[in-house]
């Protein structure tokens, strides 16, 4: 039962991760209906970006700090990986994605997919092959509550997502910029006949998403304390099982469904070797896409989504 | 006299000659190029087997082969020299020509004899490779060119004179004119040519016999072919007249002038060009193509024999290497089938390779008796590789189905991300059942095929074996695009809603689909298995679905040469370029050596392996902006997509009958 419990709360803690990344997929499938493949990479390059940052400010794997230096490294290592994702993300869309926006629907899926691959061979060539080592600056306290422990970081992790999305949510919903979005995903066409720059809209929705995805890379840094150029495809997969879970287009189903798969990912690994060989850790992508198939099958708008007809 | 009458004067009169001018020096010079690259060595080779360069074998097999795919080469291109002089509109200038040939004839060959001398292993195909390359580059820079000019002026229609008005006679006689005297303009350049080598003493005596028996035969081989041109030309205006006769309205030819000048905008004026115009431009009618295809299936039939011409020693290599850019033909032509025809991208579409190599592996090697418990005795099992093609096929097939039907209801971007899924999980699954499958050890002794006389321990064998599958996997794709099936496949891409209200039975098409790819996936993966002789989940991973899909976007979405020609590229851009530019940058002497130096003081890890992806990722962005219809577009998409360019009749389609298979015919609504 403990054990149990354990990997729900570290199946929490991925979640949040993998919801800060799924954010940016929903965002922009609901904006423009594109599959975002360069996405998880965006991500990837955060991660590295924040271990350029650090080290520009002298920060290294062993460097200990507390109090002032500690908060202010973090912040300005957290909001400049944001932005440099976020530019990332503008420069994507602006030279791959606009130029293609009235072709055939197989044309930027294709750049999409090339966009992924110049990215993760940039992160290749820029840090190496081999798995990075991110300095983990914040301090690790382990606290008890009962039988499971909860460390700081888990902590930091699920404040920082939770104050991210709900930052997301005001902005979508209380903001003009928000409702220009929320038109433009509703219906492009009316929404331009309403006034909204829509060209601007897109490219601020890219914007806002690559600067999550750069978020959840500086705390997935924190947490696990290594990273490696090909994290971006993995986890961005995963990511979108979570939007897709969740109702694609939909902000609050993105949340919900990075938790759900965070949490399934962990008690995945409590499957015994006899159920299935070598236990489940090593099934644990094989489960995940599974689940992705069985929603896509059953229930094609998700969790939280709603059954739009396709129109003629 | 009479016979005077009905021989034609072997001495041209005033326009013929700037014909033949044209012709003949555009035609000879890539025909010497081949000659004095390998030709002669070949010819030499036969007529005097003590000349023969050490490599060369000079077994009479051999010998025999050499001698039949010369002289194939030398008829067929005589032929084709009258046939273009006969089927000369006048509508191309001098230039124009040379140029084109030029571009297509001249440069690969000049790139392939360059590469077979630094890189003696690939040559062919780097060469080839090399040349698709200027290819692009040409095409990209005449069309810049084009759209700068101000619109050519169009020959008046005095000075056209399309073969289809000519009468009979003077077909006759600019066919064999044409093959006549190029046959006399190489003959004569190979015996002076020949007589300089004679007299410095590098050829011996028996050549010499035989230089004057080629210059006495030559001429009258010319005229022979000249009248075998004739007859192909006067065979093909018949069966075309045949056919539109009964539609035609007004004298046939008249109408041909007049059909060239309409008015392109009017789809009255195409549709009459279409039904009159036999093509008029000749090195891209399909006549002329069907000499080229021919001249290509020598070559590749007797390619064996004559490779040590070409690049020396290292026959087996090279052939090992075609084996490999074989298998990635016949997945390019799968994966067109599933993405090109029918528009559902699949992006693990390595699964079904794997799945294919697992079944041999499992079949044809000692794992069989470790699953079942059976002993099996391995010789007999190779014989089984014949009939477990198709069974392999079937059970590729079966799972394509499988893997597919969650997918139906999806649109493209949700199935690109299932069918990724499928691509990461299969390797996965063989990886993680190691009782069954060895895990990463991978099963190791499988066996090749059987086949009476062949040695399969060499690399010739396979070589065949993978022609006649590639022959057999086009065949089948031309016949399932021509088909009711091939139609619905693409209804279905273009708009399945509407598909589906036309009667088209969305599920069982979108599954056929899924299965008749995975069935060349399974083809590819079990000759993959049998050649490598091991099958290890290392072989499969994402990185190659995503090349298979580079294949086919770069050769031309949904069209079959196209795919193949995108299978070759990045194959040896894969194999070949990237390989032999890292050594290139690793050797002190080379040229790219400093480069090296300064890029790896700032990106350490710089190497062109690495980056491997990264030019996969810009060439594939570049493609869709700038070029969506890939290297070599099927018709149907280049009409699509430069819609607004269309300035003249269109070339190639206008000798296929409309609604006769290959035709491609699209509905004007005006």
């Amino acid at each position: 039962m403990t054990t149990f419990l354990q990997e729900l709360v570290v199946g929490i803690s991925t979640g949040a991760i993998y919801a800060l990344i799924a954010l940016g997929y929903t965002m922009v499938y609901g904006i423009i209906e594109l599959i975002n493949f360069a996405h998880g990479d965006i991500f990837m390059i955060g991660t590295l970006v924040a271990i350029v940052i650090m080290n520009a400010f002298g920060v290294n794997a062993n460097t200990q700090l507390a109090g002032f230096p500690l908060v202010g490294i973090m912040l300005v290592t957290c909001i400049g990986t944001m932005l440099a994702c976020a530019v990332l993300g503008l420069v994507i869309e602006r030279v791959a994605y606009r130029p293609l926006r009235n072709a055939p629907r197989l044309a930027p899926l294709i750049t999409a997919i090339g966009v992924s691959l110049i990215l993760e061979d940039a992160g290749k060539l820029w840090k190496g092959v081999s798995i990075v080592s991110f300095p983990q600056i914040f301090p690790l306290i382990n606290y008890s509550i009962g039988p499971i422990t909860i460390n700081s970081v888990n902590i930091l992790v699920l404040v920082v997502s939770v104050v991210l999305m709900i930052a997301l949510q005001l902005l979508v919903t209380r903001t003009r910029i928000g409702r220009a979005m929320r038109a433009v995903a509703q219906d492009r066409e009316a929404a331009a006949l309403m006034g909204v720059n829509v060209d601007f809209v897109i490219s601020f929705t890219f914007f806002i998403g690559a600067a999550l995805a750069g978020a959840a890379g500086f705390i997935y840094g924190l947490q696990y304390g290594n990273t490696f150029f090909y994290i971006g495809f993995q986890l961005g997969l995963i990511a979108f099982t979570a939007a897709v879970l969740g109702g694609i287009g939909n902000i609050v189903g993105a949340m919900l469904g990075g938790l759900v798969v965070g949490i399934i990912q962990s008690l995945a690994s409590l499957i015994p070797g006899s159920v299935l060989p070598h236990g489940g850790a090593a099934w644990s992508e094989a489960i995940i896409f599974a689940i992705l198939v069985l929603i896509l099958v059953f229930r094609p708008s998700g969790l939280l989504g709603q059954q739009t007809p396709e129109k003629v | 006299m009479s016979l005077a009458r009905n021989a034609p004067a072997l001495l041209p009169g005033g326009n013929i000659r700037r014909l033949l001018a044209k012709w003949i020096i555009a035609l000879i010079i890539p025909l010497l190029v081949f000659t004095f690259w390998a030709g002669e060595a070949i010819i030499n080779t036969v007529v005097s087997p003590a000349t023969a360069p050490s490599a060369v074998p000079t077994d009479v097999g051999s010998l025999i082969q050499s001698a039949l795919f010369a002289a194939v080469v030398y008829l067929v291109v005589i032929a084709l020299a009258g046939y273009v002089v006969a089927t000369d509109s006048g509508r191309d200038r001098f230039w124009k020509t040379w140029l084109d040939v030029a571009i297509f004839a001249l440069v690969p060959l000049i790139l392939i004899i360059f590469a077979g001398q630094f890189a003696g292993e690939n040559a062919l195909i780097l060469g080839l490779a090399l040349s698709v390359v200027v290819w692009g580059i040409y095409f990209l820079i005449r069309n810049l060119i084009q759209r700068r000019l101000p619109a050519a002026s169009k020959p008046s229609k005095q000075d056209i004179s399309p073969v289809a008005d000519l009468p009979p006679s003077v077909v006759r006689q600019r066919a064999v004119l044409g093959s006549f005297w190029f046959a006399v303009a190489l003959d004569v350049i190979w015996l002076v040519i020949d007589l300089v080598y004679f007299f410095s003493g590098q050829i011996g005596l028996t050549i010499l016999i035989w230089v004057i028996v080629r210059t006495l035969l030559l001429p009258i081989l010319g005229y022979a072919m000249g009248r075998f041109a004739e007859a192909y030309i006067m065979w093909r205006a018949n069966r075309a007249m045949a056919a539109k006769g009964t539609n035609g309205t007004g004298g046939a030819k008249n109408g041909q002038k007049e059909a060239i000048n309409a008015n392109p905008g009017s789809s009255n004026g195409l549709a009459r060009a279409r039904a009159r115009i036999m093509n008029d431009l000749p090195l891209r009618s399909a006549g002329a193509q069907r000499f080229m295809l021919t001249l290509l299936i020598v070559f590749l039939l007797f390619y064996p024999a004559i490779d040590p011409f070409l690049f020396g020693s290292g026959l087996d290599g090279r052939l090992s290497g075609y084996g490999d850019a074989g298998y990635y033909v016949i997945l390019a032509l799968g994966l067109n089938i599933v993405v090109g025809f029918a528009g559902l991208l699949d992006l693990g579409y390595v699964a079904f390779f794997a799945i294919g190599s697992y079944v041999w592996g499992f079949v044809g090697s000692s794992q069989f008796t470790v699953i079942t418990g059976i002993q099996t005795n391995l010789h007999v099992v190779s014989w089984l590789f014949w009939p477990m093609l198709i069974v392999t096929a079937l059970i590729a097939a079966f799972w394509g189905v499988l893997l597919g039907a969650p997918t139906l209801r999806l649109r493209g971007d949700y199935l690109a991300i299932v069918t990724l899924g499928f691509g990461e999980i299969v390797p996965v699954v063989f990886l993680e059942m190691d009782k069954y499958t060895n895990g990463s050890n991978g099963i190791v002794g499988v066996q090749p095929p059987a086949f009476p006389g062949a040695n399969w321990n060499t690399s010739t064998p396979y070589y065949y074996l993978i022609l006649a599958l590639i022959v057999l996997v086009i065949f089948a794709n031309l016949r399932l695009r021509d088909s009711r099936l091939g139609r619905a496949w693409v209804a279905i891409r273009e708009d399945e809603i509407a598909a589906a209200s036309s009667g088209v039975n969305l599920v069982n098409t979108k599954l056929f689909a899924f299965a008749a790819g995975a069935f060349f996936s399974g083809l590819a993966g079990m000759y993959h298995a049998a050649k490598l002789g091991v099958v290890s989940p290392d072989n499969f991973s994402f990185g190659d679905s995503v090349i298979y899909l580079a294949m086919v976007v770069i050769g031309g979405i949904g069209s079959i040469p196209g795919v193949i020609v995108g299978a070759l590229v990045v194959y040896s851009l894969n194999e070949f370029l990237l390989p032999n530019l890292d050594a290139a940058m690793n050797t002190p002497g080379s040229v790219l050596y400093p480069f090296h130096q300064a890029i790896t003081s700032v990106i350490p890890g710089f190497a062109f392996e690495n980056i491997r992806n990264l030019i996969f990722g810009v060439l594939l962005i570049i493609i869709m902006l700038f070029r969506p219809e890939g290297l070599i577009p099927s018709a149907r998409r280049r009409r699509e997509l430069h819609r607004e360019e269309q300035d003249e009749v269109e070339i190639g389609a206008l000798d296929v009958n409309p609604g006769a298979p290959g035709f491609e015919s699209e509905i004007h609504v005006e």
